[in-house]
C-alpha cells in the first residue's frame, strides 16, 4: 500500500473518532440544555420527581453530568435509559443492527434506482426522460412523512404488504421478518432515488462532454459504449462523493421512516428519547449514530479515494 | 420562444399570482367553513351533459359530516363572471356559495387561497435561505479544496459535524432560548439562519471535490505553468465548473427547506396556524390520509414540483451541447 | 431491467402474504357464548418503564395496562354500569356509622406463581401504598381529607377498613389498590428497594399476581407478551375459568396514525386507548361495512378538554392583566366562540357542545342547571368594550386604553385534535377582534410551561382516575396539585375558591347522594360563572375492534375494552 494511501486512512480514522465524540457530547450536553426532564410530567408530583433525579443523578450540574457519563461511555457504558429502566447498550444494539439493515438495504435500492434513472435523464429524450424527471421531482418535493404515509396506506388497503408487525411479531426470530423490510427500506430510498437521479444526471451530461468521450465517438465507439465505458466512469466522482453524506440522510431520514413504518431501529428509539427526554439513551443513540456515520464516509472517502488517487494523495 | 423564456414567463405570472392573489373569487385563506370540511375542488367546467357552453362550476354539498361524502350538484350550475367583484373570475350565484377551486382542508379552509397566501412565505424563506446557503457552502468548499491542508481538514470536519448534529436537538435547544411566541417576521429570519447553516455542508463537499478534481485537471495545470495567479485560477477556471453543481443543489435545497419548514412548525418553531405555508399545509395532509381520501390537499407539493422544475429550466445557463448520437430510439 | 426486477421481487413477496389475519368471520356468527382459547394482539402507544404500579414511575398508561392485566383488587367498580363489584372479596358489611367496612376474602385463591392469597397481603399492600420511602402515586387517591385508612386483619380472610371520618364513594377508594404478593416483595420493602422491584432490567419470572395475565416477553418499544394466568381465580357464569383467551399481546406504537392503519391491516385487534379520530371514520366504516372491523359507540367521553387561562398571583404584574385576568373576559370568550363550529369542523359532528367540567357523559354528576354560554358575539362585543377593549387604530383587532393589542397566546399539544381545535378557536375570536398566538409543544413542554407559570392560557385535557369527583380532591381543591389555573394554593386566592373547597368537602362527606348531588352542582354552577377554565366540547366516542374480537364489555373511560381483560374472546 503507498504510504499517501495509509496516511490517508489514518488521518480519516482520526478525523472519525472526534466526529463520534463531537456528535455525542453535544448531543448530551444540547439535551440537557433544553427544557424538560424524562422525570417531570402532568402525573408526577414534584417531590417525587426531584428525588428521582437525584437518585439518577440528573441534578448534578451540568459540567459533572457530562465528566461522569464521558468517563463511563469511554469504557462503552451508556448507563441506564430513564424511560425503559434498561441498560442502554442493549437497547441500542439490537436497534442500531436493525438501522444497518434498513440503511443498507435502502442505499443499495435508491442506487439502483437512482443511477440508472440518471443516466436515462441524462442521455434520453422524449416521453421516458420526462416522467423519469417529473416522478423525482414529485418525490424531491414531498416530505418523507408524506411517502411513508403514502406507502403505508397503499399497504394498509391492498394487503400486498404488512404495515411495520415487525415488532409484533417478535423481529428477526420470525421466518418471515424480511418482508417487514421492504415497506420502509422503500420509503426511505425514494426520496434518495431522487436525489441521486439528480446528481447522477447531472454529473453525466458533464461527463458526455468530456474530451475523451467525444475522442471515443470520434474513434468510432459505439453510442452505448460511449455512455457506459468511457462517460459513466467519470460521472460517479462527483455521486460517490455524495455517499458520504447520503450516509447522513439515510441516517436522519430514517427518524421519520422508522417512526411511521414501526421499523424498530435506532432512528425510532432516538426519536422516543427526544420525545421523552431520555439524556442517556438519547446520547448513547448519537454515539452509536455518529460511529456508523463516521463509518458510512469513511468507506465513501476511501472509495473515491481508490476511484481517484490525487484525492489521498494531498488530503 | 425557448424554453427558457417560457419558464420566466411562468415563473413571473406565477409570482404576480402570489402576490396579487386576486385571481379568483376566493374566500379569504384564514377562514373556516364548517359546512365544507374536507370538500372536493370546484373545477371550472366548460362541457356540460348537453355539450360545451360557456364556464360554469357545479357546487358540492355536504351528505354526510362524518363519513365526509359529497355530492356535485348537476342539476344547479353556477355560471362564472369575468372582471368582477375585483378579481379575474368570481360565481355568478346569488346565495353567495364559496368557490373552493381546489377544494378544502381539514379544518374548511380554501386550499386555493392558502396555496397563493403560503406561496409568499415559503419560497421567501427557502430562496432566501438556500441563497445563503449556497453562498456559504461555495466559499467554504472553495476554499476547502483550493487551499487544502489544515483548513481544509477544519471546514469539512465541521460540515460532517453539522451534517450528523440530530437538527431536532438544535431546534429544541432553540425553542426553549426563544420567546414562546414569534411573530411571522421573526420566525421567518429563524427559519432561514437555521436552514443556510444546516444547508452548507453539503454544498461545500460538493463544491469541494469539483474544485479538488478540476484543479488536477491539464487546463488548470496549464494555466499554473503559465503563471496565472492562484485567485485568478480559482474564479476563472475551478470555480466556473461548480455552476451546474450549484443548479443542482439550489433544486434540492429549495424543496428541501420548503419541507424542512413543516418539520420546524411541527417542532414550534415555524410559522404558526393561521399563516398558510406549503409546509404546514402538507404536515396537515400527511396526519390525515390524504393521499387516498382527499388528494388535492398534496397540491403544495405539486406546487414545489412546479417551482423546482422552473428552477431547472430557467436556471439552465446553456444550451444543451448537440448530442445527435443520443437520441437513438 | 434491475428497477424493473427489483420492483417485481418486491411485488411477489407482497402478494405471498394475503392471508390476512383479520379476515371477516362468516355471516352467521350465532355463538353468542364465549369459548375459550386463541389470541388477540391489543395496541398501546406507551412503554412500561416498570411493571410496579406503586412505584413513583408507575404511573403511566403502560404501568396501568400492565398491572390491570396481571393483578386484581379487592372491589371493582364496574366501568360499564359504575356499581361497586365483589372481587377478591366475594362480600361485605359496614358499620352503623358508614365509616368501617368488614370485606370477606375469597378462599382457596392463588398468585399466579401458586402462593395462597390471604389477609396478609392486603395489609403489605396497603403498607406499601402509604410508606414514605416508597411515595406512591398511589397514596393520594387512598387518603380521605389528607388521612390514610385504618386496616386490620382478625382472621386469614377477613379484612377491616375504617376511613378516618365519613367518605361518601366509601369502598370505591379500593379500586385503585391491585394487591400485592407479601411473599414476593415484603422483604424488599422492609429493606427499603421496593421501587428498584419489577424493573425491565429484572427478570419477569420475579412477577406474581392474582390477574388474569402473567407477562412472559417484553421487548422495548415492540411488544409485550401475556399468557394466561393458570391460577386466575374468576369463573364465567357456567363455570368456565377465566380469562378466556390464551394470550394476549400488547404491540407498542409509536403514534395513532400507525395503530388506526395496523387495525385496517388486521394486524392488531383492539386499541388500548380505544378512541378512533373523527378523520379516521370515514376509512373505518368503510372496513366496517365489507365486515373486518367492528365499530362500537360507546357514548359521550368523560374527561373532556379545557381552555384553561393562567390566573395565578403572579400574573397580575402583566401589563394586560386589567383586561386578561377579568372573567368578563372569559366570558366574552365562552359566548364569542361557536361550539357548533367546533363540533362540525375538527370532530366531524361526532361531538356534543359543552359548557362545563362535567360530560353529559357522567350521569350521576353532570348538572343541567349550571350555566350555558350559548354562541351571541353581540355579547361578546358588548363584555369586550365593556372592558375598555375597542379598535382605537382601525385595523379591525382590539386594544386597551393604553393602546396594548387585545392579544394572547394559547398553549397546546403539537399534533393532537387538541391543536385543531385551538386553529378554530383562534379563527373563532379574531372575527371579535381578539388575537391569539398558537403555540403548539410537545407534552413535556406543556408541562414545563405549566408547572413554571409561563402561559396565557392552555389548551389540554386531563383524565381523572374516576367519575366521583370525591376521588378527585387534586382536581377540585384549591390546595390541589392539578387545580390547572393556580394549583397548591396554601389559602384558597379567591371567594368563590374558597366557596368551591366547602362545597367539595360537604360532596365527599354528606352520605345522601341527592344532598351531594346538589353541592357539586353548585360547584358546577361557581365554575361556570367565574370559568377559569372554558370547556366548549365533549367527543362522542367510537371505538374499533377487528371481527375477531368477541364479548367486548365497553366503558366510555380508557381503557375501553381492557378494563374487562379476562372476558374478551376470540371469535370463532
Amino acid at each position: 500500500m503507498p504510504t499517501g494511501l495509509l496516511r490517508f486512512l489514518l488521518r480519516r480514522v482520526a478525523s472519525a473518532l472526534v466526529l463520534v465524540f463531537v456528535v455525542s457530547s453535544s448531543a448530551l450536553v444540547l439535551l440537557r440544555l433544553a427544557p424538560g426532564d424524562a422525570i417531570s410530567g402532568f402525573d408526577v408530583d414534584p417531590v417525587q420527581a426531584a428525588r428521582e433525579r437525584e437518585r439518577l443523578g440528573l441534578d448534578r450540574p451540568l459540567l459533572a453530568q457530562y465528566a461522569s457519563w464521558l468517563g463511563r461511555a469511554v469504557r462503552l457504558d451508556f448507563g441506564e435509559s430513564l424511560k425503559y429502566r434498561r441498560p442502554v447498550g442493549d437497547l441500542v444494539r439490537d436497534r442500531a443492527l436493525n438501522t444497518l439493515v434498513l440503511g443498507v438495504a435502502a442505499l443499495a435500492l435508491a442506487t439502483l434506482l437512482g443511477v440508472p434513472a440518471g443516466v436515462l435523464t441524462a442521455t434520453r429524450h422524449g416521453v421516458i426522460r420526462a416522467a423519469a424527471r417529473g416522478i423525482s421531482l414529485l418525490l424531491l418535493s414531498l416530505p418523507p412523512l408524506v411517502t411513508s404515509f403514502g406507502l403505508l396506506i397503499v399497504a394498509a388497503s391492498t394487503g400486498w404488504l404488512p404495515v411495520g408487525g415487525f415488532g409484533i411479531v417478535g423481529g428477526w426470530s420470525d421466518a418471515t421478518a424480511v418482508r417487514y423490510l421492504i415497506l420502509p427500506a422503500l420509503a426511505l430510498a425514494l426520496p434518495l432515488a431522487a436525489s441521486i437521479e439528480r446528481l447522477q444526471s447531472q454529473a453525466m451530461t458533464r461527463a458526455l462532454e468530456e474530451p475523451c468521450v467525444h475522442a471515443a465517438r470520434a474513434r468510432g465507439c459505439s453510442p452505448e459504449r460511449a455512455i457506459w465505458r468511457h462517460a459513466f466512469p467519470l460521472s460517479l466522482g462527483p455521486v460517490i462523493s455524495i455517499y458520504g453524506v447520503m450516509v447522513g440522510t439515510v441516517l436522519s431520514g430514517s427518524f421519520a421512516v422508522e417512526l411511521v413504518t414501526s421499523w424498530p431501529g435506532l432512528g425510532a428509539l432516538m426519536y422516543e428519547a427526544l420525545v421523552a427526554r431520555d439524556l442517556y439513551l438519547a446520547a448513547g443513540c448519537a454515539t452509536v449514530g455518529a460511529a456508523l456515520l463516521a463509518a458510512g464516509v469513511f468507506l465513501a472517502d476511501v472509495a473515491l479515494a481508490l476511484l481517484d488517487p490525487r484525492v489521498a494523495g494531498t488530503a | 420562444m425557448t424554453a427558457r423564456a417560457a419558464a420566466w414567463v411562468l415563473a413571473s405570472a406565477l409570482a404576480l399570482m402570489a402576490a396579487s392573489g386576486r385571481l379568483v373569487d376566493s374566500p379569504p385563506p384564514e377562514r373556516q367553513h364548517p359546512d365544507y370540511v374536507y370538500a372536493p375542488p370546484m373545477p371550472l367546467r366548460v362541457r356540460d351533459d348537453g355539450g360545451w357552453r360557456a364556464p360554469f362550476v357545479y357546487p358540492v354539498r355536504l351528505v354526510d359530516r362524518l363519513e365526509r361524502r359529497y355530492v356535485v350538484d348537476r342539476a344547479t350550475p353556477v355560471d362564472v363572471r369575468w372582471f368582477a367583484k375585483g378579481t379575474l373570475l368570481s360565481l355568478a350565484s346569488g346565495d353567495g356559495a364559496p368557490w373552493f377551486v381546489l377544494g378544502t382542508d381539514t379544518l374548511g379552509r380554501d386550499v386555493f387561497a392558502r396555496l397563493l397566501r403560503g406561496a409568499r412565505f415559503s419560497l421567501g424563506v427557502a430562496a432566501l435561505a438556500a441563497a445563503t446557503a449556497l453562498l456559504i457552502g461555495t466559499a467554504a468548499g472553495a476554499a476547502a479544496g483550493f487551499v487544502r491542508g489544515p483548513l481544509d481538514a477544519i471546514l469539512m470536519r465541521t460540515a460532517d459535524f453539522i451534517l450528523a448534529l440530530p437538527a431536532i436537538y438544535v431546534v429544541l435547544t432553540l425553542r426553549a432560548a426563544l420567546p414562546l411566541v414569534l411573530t411571522s417576521g421573526q420566525v421567518f429570519w429563524v427559519m432561514v439562519l437555521v436552514f443556510a447553516g444546516a444547508g452548507w455542508p453539503l454544498v461545500a463537499r460538493g463544491v469541494r471535490g469539483v474544485v479538488l478534481t478540476e484543479a488536477a485537471r491539464e487546463y488548470a495545470e496549464s494555466a499554473r505553468a503559465i503563471g496565472a495567479s492562484r485567485t485568478r485560477i480559482l474564479l476563472r477556471h475551478l470555480l466556473p465548473a461548480t455552476r451546474g453543481l450549484l443548479l443542482t443543489h439550489a433544486t434540492l435545497l429549495v424543496p428541501a427547506f420548503i419541507l424542512a419548514e413543516a418539520t420546524l412548525s411541527f417542532a414550534g418553531l415555524g410559522f404558526g396556524e393561521p399563516v398558510p405555508s406549503w409546509g404546514l399545509m402538507l404536515q396537515d395532509a400527511s396526519r390525515g390520509r390524504a393521499l387516498v381520501e382527499a388528494p388535492w390537499l398534496l397540491t403544495p407539493a405539486l406546487a414545489i414540483a412546479t417551482v423546482v422544475l422552473l428552477l431547472n429550466v430557467a436556471g439552465r445557463t446553456r444550451r444543451t451541447p448537440d448530442r445527435p448520437w443520443l437520441s437513438r430510439s | 431491467m434491475l428497477v424493473a426486477a427489483a420492483v417485481a421481487v418486491a411485488l411477489y413477496v407482497g402478494w405471498s402474504r394475503v392471508d390476512r389475519a383479520g379476515s371477516p368471520a362468516g355471516a352467521g356468527a350465532a355463538d353468542s357464548r364465549p369459548s375459550r382459547g386463541g389470541q388477540l394482539v391489543a395496541s398501546l402507544r406507551t412503554e412500561p418503564p416498570t411493571y410496579n404500579r406503586y412505584s413513583p414511575a408507575g404511573a403511566v398508561a403502560a404501568t396501568e395496562i400492565v398491572s390491570l392485566l396481571t393483578q386484581a383488587k379487592l372491589v371493582r367498580v364496574n366501568r360499564a354500569t359504575d356499581e361497586l363489584e365483589p372481587w377478591l372479596a366475594s362480600e361485605w358489611t359496614a358499620a352503623a356509622d358508614g365509616r368501617a367496612y368488614t370485606l370477606r376474602l375469597r378462599e382457596g385463591v392463588v398468585f399466579s406463581d401458586g402462593q395462597p392469597f390471604s389477609s396478609a397481603d392486603v395489609l403489605f399492600s396497603l403498607r406499601a401504598a402509604y410508606d414514605p420511602v416508597v411515595n406512591s402515586p398511589l397514596r393520594a387517591a387512598l387518603l380521605v381529607r389528607g388521612r390514610p385508612l385504618e386496616v386490620s386483619a382478625p382472621d386469614s380472610h377477613v379484612v377491616v377498613v375504617s376511613f378516618p371520618e365519613p367518605f361518601a364513594p366509601g369502598l370505591r377508594l379500593l379500586d385503585h389498590l391491585p394487591i400485592l404478593p407479601r411473599h414476593r416483595l415484603g422483604g424488599a420493602l422492609e429493606a427499603g428497594t421496593f421501587n428498584n422491584q419489577w424493573l425491565p432490567s429484572g427478570a419477569l419470572s420475579d412477577l406474581a399476581g392474582l390477574g388474569p395475565f402473567v407477562l412472559v416477553e417484553h421487548a422495548a418499544g415492540q411488544r409485550l407478551v401475556f399468557d394466561r394466568n393458570p391460577h386466575y381465580f374468576r369463573r364465567d357464569a357456567r363455570g368456565l375459568q377465566l380469562p378466556y383467551l390464551d394470550r394476549l399481546i400488547v404491540a407498542l406504537a409509536p403514534d395513532q396514525s400507525t395503530e388506526t392503519l395496523r387495525l385496517e391491516a388486521g394486524e392488531v385487534d383492539l386499541l388500548a386507548n380505544g378512541e378512533i379520530r373523527p378523520q379516521d371514520y370515514a376509512a373505518l366504516k368503510a372496513r366496517a361495512a365489507e365486515g373486518s372491523i367492528a365499530l362500537l359507540d360507546v357514548g359521550i367521553g368523560l374527561d373532556p378538554d379545557f381552555l384553561s387561562f393562567n390566573l395565578r398571583s403572579a400574573r397580575q404584574a402583566d401589563p394586560r392583566a386589567a383586561w386578561l385576568l377579568r372573567k368578563e373576559f372569559r366570558q366574552a370568550i365562552a359566548c364569542g366562540v361557536d361550539r357548533d363550529a367546533i363540533v362540525n369542523t375538527v370532530y366531524l359532528g361526532a361531538a356534543v357542545p359543552l359548557h362545563g367540567p362535567i360530560s353529559p357523559g357522567n350521569r350521576t354528576w353532570f348538572s343541567e342547571a349550571a350555566p350555558k354560554h350559548p354562541y351571541d358575539p353581540g355579547r361578546a362585543r358588548q363584555l369586550l368594550t365593556g372592558l375598555g377593549l375597542t379598535d382605537r387604530d382601525g385595523d379591525g383587532m382590539l386594544e386597551d386604553a393604553r393602546g396594548i393589542p387585545a392579544r394572547f397566546s394559547i398553549v397546546t399539544q403539537a399534533g393532537h385534535i387538541r391543536e385543531r381545535v385551538a386553529a378554530v378557536i383562534q379563527e373563532q375570536v379574531r372575527q371579535h377582534g381578539i388575537g391569539v398566538d398558537i403555540a403548539a409543544l410537545d407534552p413535556g413542554g406543556i408541562f414545563q410551561r405549566w408547572s413554571a407559570g409561563d402561559y396565557d392560557a392552555i389548551y389540554f385535557g386531563l383524565q381523572a382516575s374516576s367519575t366521583d369527583p370525591a376521588m378527585n380532591p387534586e382536581l377540585w381543591l384549591s390546595s390541589g396539585a392539578f387545580h390547572f389555573w393556580n394549583p397548591r394554593q396554601s389559602t384558597p386566592a379567591t371567594d368563590w375558591e374558597a366557596r368551591v373547597d366547602a362545597l367539595m368537602a360537604e360532596q365527599a362527606t354528606a352520605r345522601d347522594l341527592a344532598a351531594r348531588q346538589r353541592a357539586f352542582a353548585e360547584v358546577q354552577r361557581i365554575l361556570g360563572e367565574e370559568l377559569p377554565s372554558i370547556y366548549f366540547v365533549a367527543p362522542r366516542v367510537t371505538i374499533a375492534t377487528s371481527r375477531r374480537v368477541a364479548n367486548p364489555i365497553t366503558a366510555a373511560q380508557v381503557p375501553q375494552l381492557l378494563w374487562s381483560a379476562d372476558t374478551l374472546a376470540v371469535r370463532r
